[in-house]
């Protein structure tokens, strides 16, 4: 068979760009080593983890919160055999979802392991073996959970993410080595179902990468669910058993640490995935961290390749290899598709929610910029108030001459749905007191936003 | 010198807070404006900002519960470090506050002056006056127009009354100065003077986000090729909205109306009429100007040239015409002998018919000619596409097309877009001799000139020949010297005996 593009990778990145590719008339090919197409997102990362974290929501809720809220429950018991059980329904019906929509653009799935032959030719290697020719090829590979070099991953005692969305049993006591998006929310499923949880960290924060506001408001919430911190710890020893694991790490002065748990859950990032796809055969190069590169226009050094996603550089988030695979689409057909990687928003979906997106204080303290900061807390919100979610804030920095809105960092409930709009605000170079000009219905927390803005302008919130 | 940091007021009714955590430590070195600790009342966090630069003396603990203007801490002052002044912002807020409203009684004058207009703007040209004196203006009707070097925007008066100018049309003021006077009229209102921030606002639509794209319209843009200071946007603030996008090219390509400046200053001479007029770029004027410069600028632009004998082709195009003109019902005209040639040589030296990416050469394996016509706006250059494949006949109707779709002022974008090589003939207004500028990305564009019978030496004789010069301005980064000089020699060879045009040799 012949395509104008095949992509190899069906993740949020790779059947997106066989979407838009299809709707811009290019006959697409969409090749998966797996048998279900999502990737890790839908399989083994965003989908299932979220199902569980807010089965593990609901049962957190209904031990601590429902009694307030008048509602008495005897005999409340947490079944994580259905919670996974549910899980994996609510993988299969999104992962057929992605099957219906490839049937409904015409797009080929091709099942098997892709690796390129030459530029214009792929090879997959499924049940059967077939060989297709292409103009063009968009690589959506993706990514793997990482490690460190001394660990044994055992998959069993010594586990990654893959592993902690099937456990059979609730953890005693989870270690979680990595206090970044990953390892807090696994950790916080199961910190919720009773598990005593420890995160190490090697840095001197949780998700580092975010403004130091919301790490250190995270914390205290974590603290709460009963989470206990290593932070400055450098693991230097993961010993799996058939019934416990035992880790120590360095504290900063020096000093070894030893945990003993039933599970440690490795969440030190992630790699990008090559492996098998014949890079070498098109000569196609990667940097020291394995990603592969791309210019501007995401093309790789051979000119008909393209890649996307968790495979290049850059944040590995599903919506933004998204992005990137309509981009990429996009550019093929002539068109000329910006992305603003600076407004792609992160979130971290423990509870309190955590989304952010612009610069971070530190990034424009670093830069030099003169910046404002208005903040406004959650627990001055009636509708905070009313669900008995009072934890987080909203900060807004804005510039100190324009008021042009340079970043907002939320943490509270439902932080990953407002940060929309503050991406819309944004793309449109909102100031903050343009957004504290429109009206936000009372009551939501997006009052919340509307009163930092407020508070940014010219230090007027409201209710403060 | 110690400064003492006592707990600020932070909302009414709260009396007390607690420090949750410390983020510095005794006897750390901390920035003005860190933050110290972590405050917490019965309704919010606070963070504790270091007022100076130095070292830090903490004298409340965490969990301690403390009242408000109680010190929590002292900062030892580093050597030459600043004294931040306390609250300084709450009072100039308060000053700020005091907006001196007009009032209303007969008699009161309004002084206007220029508001700020934008970053780095620090004057502005009076260029006209909407109204004039002793007119009666309402509030926020426009009084006058004024330029700045980045844009024109309206003055909107700030009172109800009679106008009273205090300067004149060609003026240039600067921001603050006294533009106009209104003397407010008996019973109505005049707009309260509105704090400097909201005036800015409300007196121009100019701020750092004037012409900022939406993403939509910025993709828009960046395909038609258009950069976004080319247009004024009609959003918010002059942000360039998605319709903007949209109609960018067509208004381009409508003819602008002209309109004559009205400050024509009556100059002072002893005889005769001498009368300047002004006229507006139109949007077409600029682009072309901007293009023009940017490939002089770009490129590395240079010139050859040869002369052709044209003897072949007329004799051809006498004995055909009729005949051509009959079955084709369209003329034979001389540009389907160049097209043809060029099509023929540039395809044997691809990067005369190639352009520069970014880091990258582009070749094509078609030659889509482009033709300079001179339109009523000015110049254009609508495509020939394929035109390698088309027969004579088939080149001279797609000429006739455009150029009277360009008299029409009817071309498309897509028509004037992509093509890989162009040609211009100066010849038709009767220039002799001429360097084209290239039309970018392109590589290369070729002058055709005027034909005029010279002498010239054939067979050691001398005889009359109708000639013409031929010019290839070229980019030398992409074609060699080589290339530009053989392929124009290629041409001329092809003009001099067409019959290889169709035995292809």
């Amino acid at each position: 068979m012949t395509y104008d593009i095949t992509v190899i990778g069906s993740g949020p990145g790779g059947y997106v760009a066989a979407i838009r590719c299809a709707q811009l008339g290019f006959k697409t090919a969409l090749v998966e080593k797996y048998s279900t197409l999502g990737g890790t997102c839908l399989n083994v990362g965003c989908i299932p983890s979220k199902a569980l974290l807010d089965s593990t929501e609901h049962f957190h809720n209904a031990e601590t919160t429902f009694k307030e809220h008048g509602v008495n429950i005897t005999g409340l018991k947490a079944d994580l055999a259905q919670m996974i059980k549910r899980k994996g329904e609510v993988v299969s019906q999104t992962t057929q979802g992605i099957d219906f929509l490839m049937k409904k653009n015409k797009i080929d799935v091709l099942h098997g392991l892709g690796s390129f032959v030459d530029k214009n030719t792929i090879k997959i290697s499924g049940e059967k073996e077939q060989t297709i020719t292409t103009d063009k090829v968009i690589i959506a590979t993706g990514s793997k959970p990482s490690s460190l070099p001394f660990i044994q991953l055992d998959k069993k005692r010594v586990i990654t993410s893959t592993e902690a969305l099937e456990l059979k049993e609730i953890p005693k006591h989870l270690i979680v080595i990595g206090g970044g998006v990953i390892g807090l929310e696994l950790g916080s499923v199961y910190a919720r179902l009773g598990s005593k949880v420890s995160v190490v960290e090697y840095m001197d924060s949780l998700i580092p990468t975010m403004d130091a506001t919301l790490g250190r408001e995270l914390k205290k919430s974590l603290s709460k669910l009963g989470f206990e911190y290593y932070l400055k710890h450098k693991v230097v020893e993961v010993k799996g058993a058939a019934k416990k694991v035992t880790i120590k790490a360095e504290s900063p002065k020096g000093e070894t640490v030893e945990l003993e748990g039933d599970y440690c859950l490795v969440s030190v990032g992630r790699k990008p995935y090559t492996d098998g796809l014949g890079l070498d055969k098109v000569g196609i190069t990667t940097d020291k961290a394995g990603r592969i590169e791309v210019n501007s226009q995401l093309q790789t050094n051979v000119p008909n390749i393209y890649a996307i996603g968790d495979v290049i550089k850059g944040a590995m988030l599903a919506h933004k290899a998204e992005e990137e695979g309509v981009f990429v689409a996009e550019t093929i057909a002539g068109q000329k598709p910006h992305i603003h990687y600076n407004l792609i928003p992160g979130v971290v979906y423990t509870w309190p929610e955590v989304a952010s997106v612009g610069y971070t204080e530190q990034q424009l303290k670093e830069q030099g910029k003169a910046y404002k900061t208005g903040s406004f807390p959650y627990r001055a919100l009636g509708r905070a108030r009313a669900s008995m979610d009072i934890d987080g804030q909203v900060k807004v920095l804005a510039d100190k001459t324009t008021d042009e809105i340079l970043g907002v960092h939320i943490i509270g409930a439902r932080a990953a749905d407002m940060i929309a709009s503050a991406v819309t605000a944004m793309e449109f170079r909102a100031s903050a007191e343009d957004v504290s000009r429109m009206s936000h219905a009372h009551p939501t927390y997006m009052e919340a936003v509307k009163e930092a803005c407020l508070a940014a302008t010219e230090d007027r919130a409201i209710h403060m | 010198m110690s400064l003492d940091i006592k707990i600020p007021q932070v909302g009414e009714s709260i009396t007390e807070v607690t420090i949750a955590s410390w983020l510095k430590k005794e006897g750390d070195f901390v920035q003005l404006d860190e933050v110290l600790c972590e405050l917490e009342s019965d309704k919010a966090t606070f963070e504790l900002n270091a007022e100076a630069a130095g070292v830090l003396r903490i004298k409340a603990q965490e969990g301690e519960t403390i009242e408000i203007g109680a010190v929590v801490c002292s900062i030892e002052e580093g050597k030459g470090s600043a004294v931040a002044a306390p609250v300084v912002e709450k009072i100039d807020k308060s000053s700020q506050s005091q907006a001196t409203s007009a009032t209303i009684s007969t008699g009161q004058k309004l002084e206007m002056r220029v508001p700020e207009v934008g970053e780095s703007i620090t004057e502005v040209t009076l260029s006209s006056w909407i109204k004039k004196e002793g007119d009666f203006v309402t509030l926020d009707e426009v009084i006058a127009e004024i330029d700045s070097d980045k844009a024109t925007f309206e003055l909107p008066a700030e009172g109800v009354g009679i106008l009273h100018p205090a300067a004149n049309e060609g003026d240039t003021l600067k921001i603050g100065d006294l533009i106009c006077t209104i003397e407010i009229s008996e019973g109505v209102p005049a707009k309260a003077q509105t704090p400097q921030a909201s005036s800015v606002v409300a007196s121009s639509n100019q701020s750092y986000a004037t012409g900022h794209a939406s993403p939509a319209a910025s993709k828009i843009l960046s395909e038609k090729g258009i950069n976004t200071s080319a247009i004024s946007g009609t959003g918010v603030d002059g942000r360039i909205t998605k319709e903007d996008a949209d109609k960018a090219q067509k208004e381009a390509s409508k003819p602008q109306p002209l309109s004559t400046s009205k400050s024509e200053a009556p100059i002072v001479l002893p005889a005769g009429e001498r009368n300047e007029t002004r006229k507006k770029m139109s949007s077409l004027r600029k682009t072309v100007s901007r293009r023009l410069v940017a490939v002089k600028n770009d490129t590395a632009m240079l010139t050859t040239f040869n002369e052709v004998n044209m003897k072949p082709i007329m004799d051809l195009r006498n004995k055909y015409k009729e005949q051509f003109k009959e079955k084709h019902e369209i003329g034979l005209g001389f540009m389907s002998f160049f097209t043809k040639a060029c099509t023929v040589a540039l395809l044997e030296w691809p990067a005369v018919n190639g352009q520069i990416d970014g880091d990258e050469m582009v070749y094509h394996d078609f030659c889509d000619i482009s033709i300079a016509v001179s339109a009523p706006k000015g110049l254009v250059v609508p495509v020939i596409r394929n035109a390698e494949k088309l027969s004579f006949a088939g080149i001279e109707s797609e000429v006739r097309r455009l150029a009277l779709k360009a008299r029409d002022n009817k071309l498309t974008i897509p028509e004037m877009t992509g093509g890989t090589f162009t040609i211009t003939n100066g010849g038709v207004f009767g220039s002799m001799m001429s360097t084209p500028i290239i039309n970018s990305p392109q590589s290369a564009i070729l002058g055709m000139h005027n034909i005029v019978e010279r002498a010239v030496v054939e067979n050691g004789e001398i005889v009359i020949r109708p000639m013409m010069y031929l010019a290839l301005s070229y980019d030398h980064r992409i074609i060699d010297g080589r290339e530009s000089v053989s392929f124009l020699v290629r041409v001329k060879e092809l003009l001099e005996d067409p019959t290889r045009l169709l035995l292809e040799v």
